[in-house]
């Protein structure tokens, strides 16, 4: 029973989040951008925010594929909710203080620049009321993007019926419910792909500025990115990699699959795999520090000379 | 005693007539089941159903249009399942539910079981203008007719239960 009990839970991988997320091209067209000042040059950005407090349609529109995918047993984030949540977080570590020496709580820029809202899988929408004459149709186009290879997994899209007495909401309404089981056999033919191939990964290997080594150096006649590259061939399944760039300052590894369990049955991700390629490095002859950040479960960097 | 034997004579005629008929109606549906199972029937898509329905038009072949209208309920069940169908302009196609293309051999026992007469394939199928095929959906091609009856299919049910029978794979197996 207790070896039944294990299988059944090693058995599950990483399931990976999904969220829907209006498209910049939507934001754009309907007026949800905000302007800030990149180092003197304008940049517009989505404002989600405005588009959640004004926007009815979009609502509904993502009130209505989070119903259908809860159907398919694969419940979405809801992105209003985790902006909501984040903004509730940040006020309330900023109240924060310690019980002894009223100390607040610690924030990295890194953490703070990583604070947004975020899925594995970004389903992205864009939709649109076409007119012609008196005639209404809806362009409707849904992609599912995965967050770290930037890969488009699943996609459905298409305009619909043009109609004259339709109500545009209506209109909206079947646009979903005719195109969401096209996304979804997308999705599941991607999920076919990573049960048998791995789950893609990207992983980077930079190093700190202070560190007196770089990925050049040679250990026992062989230089550092070789070895890890050994290492990165050794360890993903069926030694599938591409090293996209190479330096003596970093290595970038994309298309990296990595399997989806390690050796005593634990589901792994990105941070999981990477862990043991630090301990390889942590460990002689190399002996080198180095610190581990990752992204979700899909993406991580390593960096060399320090924590 | 004349008027006995003539009675007696109807009565065969009509026994002997009512078993024929019976006998080549089954005939017919043996070879529409075998036709299914051949793949000989063509599905079009006729609208975007209400939520977890599919709304198709199948056109089924027989000699006896009765056998071909009854027949496209189970070929609008066997299309989603194994051959999706194409879409037109405005309204999406659908791919079919498997992805295995060796399935309906690998669970032939469940198949031929869900398909049987009687089987448990009339529970998805929600809708049918079974009463009134449209003049135009009623063709004679050669021997044969060719029937288009519209049928609406409880997608979202027939996939759950496939899913529980292990038939199909769901979105989250795995995770």
């Amino acid at each position: 029973m207790i070896l039944g009990f294990t299988t059944s839970v090693f058995s599950q991988a990483k399931k990976p989040t999904i969220m829907v997320v209006p498209s910049d091209v939507w934001c754009n067209q309907n007026g949800y951008m905000k302007e800030f000042d990149n180092q003197g040059t304008k940049e517009k950005v989505p404002d989600y925010k405005r588009a959640f407090q004004e926007n009815a349609d979009l609502i509904a529109m993502i009130s209505k594929i989070n119903g259908l995918m809860a159907d398919r047993g694969f419940p979405l984030k809801n992105m209003e909710s985790v902006m909501k949540s984040l903004a509730s977080e940040s006020a309330e570590d900023a109240m924060l203080t310690s019980k002894s020496g009223g100390s607040g709580v610690v924030e990295s820029p890194i953490d703070k620049l990583r604070k947004t809202a975020k899925a594995d899988i970004i389903m992205q929408l864009t939709f649109e009321v076409l007119k012609t004459g008196p005639k209404k149709s809806i362009r409707f186009t849904l992609q599912g993007i995965d967050a770290y290879t930037d890969k488009e997994v699943a996609t459905a899209g298409g305009t619909g019926n043009p109609s004259f007495s339709a109500d545009p909401a209506v209109m909206l309404e079947e646009a979903v419910i005719d195109k969401i089981d096209n996304f979804n056999a997308g999705l599941q033919r991607h999920f076919d792909d990573l049960f048998a191939n791995g789950r893609e990964i990207i992983v980077r290997v930079k190093k700190f500025e202070k560190w007196n080594g770089d990925l050049e150096k040679e250990y026992g006649g062989e230089e550092l990115g070789t070895i890890i590259e050994n290492w990165m061939r050794a360890n993903t399944v069926k030694g599938r990699f591409s090293t996209s760039e190479s330096t003596e300052n970093m290595l970038l590894f994309e298309q990296v699959r990595i399997p989806l369990y390690d050796a005593s049955g634990n589901a792994i991700d990105a941070r999981g795999f990477t862990r043991n390629l630090q301990k390889f490095l942590t460990a002689a002859p190399y002996t080198i520090v180095n610190k581990l950040m990752t992204k979700g479960l899909g993406q991580a960097v390593i960096v060399l000379g320090d924590k | 005693m004349k008027k006995h034997i003539l009675s007696s004579l109807l009565l065969c005629l009509f026994v002997v007539g009512f078993s024929l008929t019976t006998k080549a109606q089954a005939h017919a549906k043996k070879k529409a089941d075998e036709q299914t199972e051949a793949w000989r029937y063509e599905v079009e898509v006729a609208g975007t159903g209400v939520q977890g329905t599919y709304l198709v038009k199948v056109w089924s072949y027989s000699k006896r249009p009765a056998v071909a209208i009854e027949q496209a309920k189970k070929n609008a069940v066997h299309a989603i399942i194994f051959k999706g169908f194409p879409g037109k302009t405005g309204i999406a196609g659908k791919p079919p539910l498997t992805t295995n293309v060796n399935i309906e051999e690998e669970k032939k026992e469940f198949f031929t079981d869900f398909f049987s007469e009687g089987g448990k394939y009339m529970k998805f199928v929600s809708l049918t203008t079974d009463g009134a095929v449209a003049a135009e959906d009623r063709l004679r091609v050669g021997k044969e007719y060719k029937i288009g009856v519209l049928v609406s299919v409880n997608v979202a049910l027939l996939r759950k239960d496939l899913e529980d029978a292990g038939i199909l794979k769901s979105l989250n197996a795995g995770f």
